[in-house]
């Protein structure tokens, strides 16, 4: 995330004509080169189906840091767009300050009680759930990490930690996010996990989450990566700077069961590193997975010299279950 | 019961370098979608295209859930492409920065057709026409 005081929104409300232009016009100054566009949509009666009301304007948003060059940008962008003026109607430019908690914590209203696995019940923080005897029930705030518990990713995952966490063993969740993975796995019979993620939002999210189902003892967060993760920007996608604090687990540190929920691209280039990282037997659930890029996943992890056990998929997302042969071919059980 | 369409959000982002700020998280968050659940699927269906824009559509249900339409680059990104120029001028009415040929103005007429509310490829061509007015590129007959 980008540390700011806060940030400028810079909105026109236009006729549809004028959109591309006006989209263009604002992504020259806006962060990152996003603009935002709404149009006026009456919803169907059920369904994605919409209709766009032609008699009301599109709003287009563009958002700025507010800090010495704010003013400049605004007064700028006010000037282009009354030279598009002179072409069609424009709206004037409306300026509005935002802070990051006006959204960050916004879809909280609308979090709830979920079961995603067999056993698994998720509980926001801020509510209480009557469990059923078997239940593991896990107490999340995700804040703005990645792993509410609501993407099929996370679901994914769940359902095969609750099969394939070894009691007693020793588990790796890479890339932990909210901690959603590394908790359940402790909750779930592991002895220890080690949740790792080059995103500081994500580690103090996990901290904070492992103390408040109590197993802080059992589970340990840090910035890190395995390998060649630390050399990627952020694992969803942008350039960010590296964590400076880099924990890798030292050499020669191996785990029974390693879950990674990253994306298709960074389990391919971490594949050497995650068998390097599991014993003999051990097991990896990796998801993240976009369904038109799981060939190459599968053909990494098969090079890297392991087998697939299992593989599902959930809307556009899949999951894998491998394993890093015993020598002899010692297999153990899947379900331990 | 089906759920019920809430909104629709267009965001033109660059392909697979979404993130958590602005515009995503005021233009999503406030609807109550999970932020980075938008981000890890929109930089993994958009990582084969980086360096282009690329908008997608957000359609958000009554239950908080979404899905994503990628749709074709902005026609902005089109006509300077195919005109040659970094980026439009900075006062259309009266500063021209380049042209493109009825020929280019045609392929992406057609090219950019299933995202336009253009019936026809004329009717197309004609928004694009006034797209590029508007960014100082003039049609050569």
């Amino acid at each position: 995330m980008n540390l700011t005081a806060g940030w400028l929104e810079l909105s026109v409300a236009i006729d549809a004509e004028a959109v591309e232009s006006v989209t263009e016009l604002l992504a020259q100054f806006g962060y990152n080169g996003g603009v935002a566009i709404e149009h006026p949509i009456i919803p169907g009666l059920d369904g994605p189906e919409y209709t766009i009301d032609p008699a009301l304007p599109v709003t287009v948003r563009t958002y700025v840091p507010i800090d010495e060059h704010a003013e400049d940008v605004r007064a700028q962008l006010e000037q282009r767009l009354w030279f598009l003026g002179m072409m069609r109607p424009i709206g004037a430019l409306q300026v509005r300050a935002l802070a990051e908690s006006d959204w960050a914590e916004a879809w909280r209203r609308y979090y709830s009680v979920q079961r995603i696995g067999v056993r698994t019940v998720i509980v926001p923080s801020w509510l209480s759930h009557a469990p059923e005897p078997d239940d593991i029930v896990l107490s999340l705030d995700p804040g703005m990490a990645f792993g509410t518990g609501l993407h099929p990713t996370t679901q994914l995952c769940v359902q095969l930690l609750e099969r394939y966490t070894p009691a007693g063993g020793d588990v790796l969740d890479l890339g932990c996010g909210s901690g959603i993975l590394a908790i359940a796995a402790a909750r779930l019979g592991a002895a220890r996990v080690l949740a790792l993620d080059t995103d500081p939002v994500a580690v103090d999210a996990t901290i904070q989450n492992m103390a408040q189902n109590g197993v802080s003892g059992q589970v340990q967060a840090a910035l890190g990566s395995l390998g060649v993760g630390a050399s990627f920007g952020h694992w969803l996608g942008w350039d960010a700077p590296v964590a400076p604090a880099h924990a890798a687990p030292a050499d020669g540190v191996t785990f029974d069961l390693i879950v990674a929920n990253i994306l298709a691209r960074v389990l391919v280039a971490l594949s050497a590193d995650l068998v390097a990282a599991l014993r003999p037997g051990g097991v990896v659930i990796s998801s993240g997975i976009f369904f038109e890029r799981e060939a190459e996943v599968a053909a990494a992890f098969a090079a890297a010299g392991l087998t697939c056990l299992e593989r599902h998929q959930k809307g556009d997302w899949v999951a894998f279950v491998h394993r890093r042969p015993a020598p002899g071919g010692q297999q153990q059980g899947a379900d331990t | 019961m089906a759920k019920k369409l809430i909104t629709v959000v267009k965001l033109q982002l660059p392909a697979g370098k979404a993130t958590a700020a602005p515009p995503v998280g005021p233009a999503l968050g406030g609807y109550g979608i999970n932020i980075m659940a938008f981000v890890k699927e929109y930089n993994e269906k958009t990582a084969p295209q980086a360096g282009s824009v690329i908008p997608v559509e957000v359609s958000v249900f009554s239950d908080r859930s979404f899905t994503v339409t990628l749709k074709t680059p902005p026609a902005a990104d089109l006509l300077r492409k195919a005109a040659g120029v970094d980026r439009g001028s900075g006062a259309p009415n009266k500063t021209k920065v380049g042209s493109i040929s009825r020929e280019q103005l045609r392929r992406l007429a057609e090219q950019k057709m299933i995202d336009m509310n253009a019936l026809t490829v004329e009717a197309a061509e004609q928004t694009l026409a006034g797209t590029a007015r508007s960014m100082g590129i003039t049609i050569r007959d």
